[in-house]
């Protein structure tokens, strides 16, 4: 008989246990992914996490497809009387005005049947690799907390410090996000309302040489960094301002929203802000029996684009539109059809939203097609893969370099532009990718060597820093391209390795980190 | 041995009774070992009677009644009565058993949050930490196996092992049901030896472990043969138990290493199991062995030689000299001048129980709503005990929880920097934001109950010296006792704080002046929970 969880529960099912404690540090490698050009300097990311897998069926409606939709969940659809037209072929949920204006005055976007190869239906898997970034079942960090951990290796032992004194994210609410979890600590700091700390000036000097000096001297460090942080968050949100009548108390997320304008404006130098809102998982009365435009899908939709109207109001009279872009996520749409219970199940890829000043506006990728016939559990197959919306975000955002971004990933990366309007006069980085790379870097249980040949023989190692060979990977003719060869990494222990490539035409040798 | 070469060893190895003078600040560190949290009157209370009587107070006690169903689903028990004794339907057993799983953990959260001054909980807890096992598919005999630790827990440890070996949560647990003379399971007799009884030694030859060798691991599992389990989930037997089924007992002779005497333990059937168990209590190292695991619990992680020789061995004198017999061995430790040495004050760092339950049970939180609403509450305390790292019912290995034996960190474990926020989280939820809350009945810690049993809780200077004596092992700089005070008065003249106290005692039921002292109060206590000095005892 196996060990039993204990029975789940409900108001506390959303706090999840921290990751383990990896004792790993990277001091071998010193990269720059966040040192970012100084137009990126003071640019902000807002995550809004839709919790439970959002129905995109039901968010952004194909219009083309609508006799379709019909056949399918008839007892859910919105009426096409309420829906707002985005174009003729494709409409809003009826409840999202404020994200429909938004679109209007282009400071919307749109992309189309997001998700990723061969969907997992499990919340727990599913959100685990949205907010990894990663496939691998191994992976623990975020895939933020990976391009922080690449640029502050230190973390959290020296930090803050004079030259980052503030949270490098910030999760509203009581929990980390798991997307800013790094090998020793989770990078970002909770703040439930930025207006309360309340903090004990930092204990020192207590080591008097006994276990509780032991203990006071390990605790004092770890404490210190929690309240210097919300010191200046405190300091922040109070310089800050809130300009926008638009906010509605009662909505938690506009609360939040509100919370971190007025930390923004106020000078927090935090890069990213991750939001929460919980209850997309529909399975049962999305709308209400008699009346498909109300219901709990409804309100969940409602909160979302008011919020996010009245933020971006406020951003604009503040004079920040162009200095916050925000993005919504959520582990996976919904099915096709509609169940009995007037809801939906748990299906593969969602429409997700990127907003703010600066978004290249529009819609990206087609409606997806409804067939006639449907098998059963049948959803939306990925047409963008969201790793690729990831790295885009990093680009066009924060202008991080595409070799560096390549290797936070394990695909190979296309990048899009749809966060690239105040890019315009700015040098974009080399069209010319780096040719040989590996990817990911830091890896896990495997990664991928990228090259070009010529028409010649090949030969590629792993080997260790001091060049002896671990691991043959490969030797043979290739033909002249460019080349993706996996590489797998579950033999060798954590630490640093080279990928060593002999060829006529040059030797390369790569190094790369292994994680535990 | 010693993983802490900077720290002052204590000076005290004395185990003979504490004979200096009897205070406040020793009675605070005796409660604070031996309960989860006490409460300044308590502490007021146990410093009057002295340190004789106050022991003996800890190790009295109370009668405890079963857990009661609460949520309605249970199909065959109303709300307000127990289940422990009832069968399960014939169908959807599911619903009712996890109806029951959650009447009983919520129920040990409840337990622990009584305020009695008793050692009753800490002692399951040590004890749930050294037999590690997880809750059973069948709550009656989860609640079994933890009324069986809670009858004996200062009882005869020898008589204890003996149950536990045939107890059903561990037949499941070490797979001790499913080993028969057919198919032979080690699982149980390892962690009897390993874990349970005489510990693992240093490796002296090939499956040789210094008190044991592999010989006697294989010997015990036959020994342990043909105990099977019976009623778990039965529509018609009202609790669980275990049956000895001769036809799978292994009925040769089991030969046993030099370690004990090669003895021989012939065929014995279901009194087999008991023989072997009285082989292996004849080894002193078993006395040691259980000792230390106290020592480390109670009094501090790390043992010196010199704590080696004199305590543990005078310990597990005791513990011979009475035949297994807890009592006596923990009355001797609390009343010992060691446990009193300043040295080892604020020496551990608490777990997440510790931490959750000394802010609300030193604050006189309990929750006062009606059954159903106390148990899911509790039942809250459970899941955010467990978030915290520490979940009762399922240690992360059958070694127990790795901060009471990994060296060198231990204790320091249950406080990584993901946790000590998280700490800090709860502590703002729980002092200043109402605390768990179902359906908007909420449970947090009573600001108003902990100020009005101070000394004098209209003298501010006094509050802070209070709240420092219950919550701070060995006290607060006098910066921070300013800094609590100026968070307490909001930075007004102390006689401010007078005032507004005396006009809320005046009218104790207008909000208007209540509601500014509860939160001044709120607000000082989030804070000194928010320190280093705070996370131990």
């Amino acid at each position: 008989m196996k060990r039993r969880d204990f029975v789940r529960n409900m108001s506390l099912a959303s706090m999840t246990v921290p990751f383990a404690f990896k004792n790993y540090n990277y001091e071998a490698i010193s990269k720059t992914l966040f040192n970012v050009p100084k137009m990126a300097e003071d640019r902000v990311l807002i995550l809004i996490r839709l919790n439970g897998g959002n129905d995109g069926l039901n968010t952004i409606i194909p219009l083309d497809q609508y006799e379709n939709l019909l056949l399918h969940r008839a007892n859910i659809i919105q009426p096409e009387s309420s829906i707002i037209s985005l174009n003729t072929e494709t409409g809003m949920h009826g409840a999202m005005t404020g994200m429909g204006n938004m679109f209007n005055e282009g400071k919307l976007s749109i992309i189309q049947n997001v998700g990723y190869p061969e969907q997992n239906r499990s919340h727990f898997r599913s959100m685990d690799i949205w907010t990894s970034g990663m496939m691998d079942v191994n992976a623990t960090q975020g895939w933020l907390g990976r391009s922080f951990d690449l640029n502050y290796p230190n973390f959290p032992t020296d930090y803050p410090n004079a030259d980052f004194p503030d949270p490098f994210a910030i999760s509203m609410g009581y929990e980390v996000s798991a997307t800013c979890q790094g090998l020793m600590g989770n990078f970002s700091h909770t703040v439930v309302n930025p207006f309360d700390a309340v903090n004990l000036s930092s204990t020192v000097g207590l080591n008097d040489g006994t276990y509780y000096g032991s203990h006071m001297e390990y605790l004092t460090n770890m404490i210190a960094q929690t309240n210097a942080y919300a010191s200046q968050v405190n300091a922040a949100a109070n310089a800050g301002n809130t300009l926008s009548t638009l906010y509605d108390a009662s909505n938690p997320l506009a609360v939040q929203l509100q919370y971190i304008a007025q930390m923004i404006s106020g000078g927090l130098k935090t890069k990213v802000y991750i939001l929460n809102i919980n209850g997309f998982d529909t399975h049962d009365l999305q709308v209400n029996p008699n009346d498909a435009t109300q219901g709990n899908h409804t309100m969940l939709l409602k909160s979302l684009s008011d919020a996010i109207a009245a933020f971006q109001d406020d951003l604009s009279l503040l004079g920040l539109e162009h200095k916050v872009a925000g993005m919504t996520f959520s582990e996976f749409g919904r099915q096709i059809a509609a169940n009995a219970s007037n809801g939906t199940d748990h299906g593969d890829a969602a429409p997700l939203f990127l907003f703010g000043g600066c978004v290249s506006n529009g819609i990206y990728g087609s409606n997806p097609i409804i067939p006639t016939q449907l098998q059963a559990q049948d959803a939306l197959p990925m047409q963008i893969d969201f790793r690729d919306i990831y790295a885009s975000v990093l680009k066009e955002w924060f202008l991080v370099d595409p070799t560096e971004i390549q290797s936070m990933f394990e695909h190979e990366v296309t990048f899009y532009n749809f966060l690239g309007a105040c890019n315009l006069g700015l040098d974009e980085f080399g069209v010319e990718k780096e040719k040989s790379i590996v990817f990911p870097n830091p890896a896990y249980s495997k990664t991928t060597v990228k090259f070009e040949s010529l028409d010649e023989w090949v030969k590629i190692d792993v080997i260790d820093l001091s060049g002896r060979e671990l691991k043959s990977v490969f030797s043979g003719n290739l033909v002249p391209q460019t080349h993706l060869i996996p590489i797998e990494l579950e033999e060798l222990s954590a630490g640093n390795y080279r990928v060593h490539i002999q060829k006529k035409s040059g030797n390369v040798s790569i190094q790369f980190v292994k994680v535990q | 041995m010693n993983p802490q070469d900077d720290v002052t060893v204590p000076i005290s190895l004395s185990l003979d009774p504490y004979s200096g003078a009897w205070n406040a600040n020793l009675a605070a560190h005796l409660l604070r070992r031996t309960t989860f949290g006490p409460t300044f009157e308590q502490i007021q209370s146990a410093t009057t009677l002295g340190l004789a009587a106050t022991v003996d107070l800890l190790l009295t006690l109370p009668d405890v009644s079963p857990p009661l169903s609460y949520d309605g689903a249970d199909a065959i028990v109303a709300v307000g009565e127990t289940w422990v004794q009832s069968v399960f339907p014939t169908s959807n057993l599911q619903v009712t058993e996890d109806s029951r799983r959650k009447s009983l953990g919520g129920w040990m959260m409840q337990r622990i949050n009584l305020e009695s001054v008793s050692i009753l909980e800490k002692m399951v807890l040590f004890w749930q930490n050294h037999f590690a096992v997880p809750f059973a598919s069948d709550s009656r005999a989860s609640f079994n196996y933890l009324e069986l630790l809670r009858s004996n827990v200062l009882g005869n440890f020898k008589a204890l092992v003996q149950e536990v070996t045939i107890d059903p949560c561990m037949l499941v647990f070490l797979n001790g049901y499913s080993n028969s003379v057919y198919s032979p399971n080690e699982n149980y007799a390892r962690e009897f030896l390993e874990l349970f009884t005489i510990g693992k030694g240093e490796q002296i030859g090939l499956g040789d472990y210094t008190n044991y060798t592999e010989e006697d691991v294989l010997a015990g599992s036959k020994i342990f043969t043909a105990w099977q389990i019976q009623g778990f989930g039965s529509a018609t037997e009202t609790t669980t138990s275990s049956v000895f089924q001769p036809a799978l007992h292994d009925t040769t002779d089991k030969v046993l290493s030099v370690h004990f005497g090669n003895q021989v333990i012939p065929n014995g059937n279901e009194q087999e199991y008991l023989n072997y168990i009285d082989v292996v209590f004849q080894q002193p190292e078993v006395a040691r062995h259980i000792c230390r695991k106290i020592y480390r619990y109670f009094v501090n992680y790390d043992f010196t030689q010199a704590v080696e020789d004199n305590v543990i061995t005078a310990l597990a004198d005791t513990f011979i000299l009475n035949n297994y017999e807890v009592f006596p061995v923990i009355q001797q430790l609390l009343l010992s001048d060691h446990f009193y040495d300043i040295a080892l004050r604020g020496s551990i760092i608490k777990n997440p129980i510790e931490f959750f339950f000394s802010i609300m049970n030193s604050t006189h939180s309990s929750p006062n709503y009606s059954l159903p609403i106390d148990y899911e509450l509790y039942l809250n305390a459970y899941y955010l005990c467990s978030t915290s790292g520490m979940n009762y019912m399922q240690p992360p290995s059958v070694g127990g929880w790795t901060a009471f034996y990994q060296m060198p960190s231990f204790s320091k474990l249950w406080v990584n920097s993901s946790y000590i926020k998280l700490r800090f989280d709860f502590i703002d939820w729980m002092t200043l934001w109402g605390g768990i809350d179902v359906g908007g009945n909420k449970w947090g810690v009573n600001q108003l109950a902990f100020l009005n049993g101070l000394s004098a809780p209209n003298d501010p200077v006094a509050v802070v010296d209070d709240m420092v004596l219950v919550f701070c092992p060995k006290g607060l700089s006098a910066t921070n006792k300013a800094i609590l005070k100026w968070v307490l008065t909001n930075g007004l003249p102390d006689f401010e704080w007078t005032v507004q106290y005396d006009s809320y005692i005046a009218d104790p039921l207008n909000t208007v002046v209540s509601e500014p002292v509860r939160w001044r109060v709120a607000l000082t206590l989030s804070s000194l929970f928010k320190t280093p000095e705070f996370q131990t005892i």
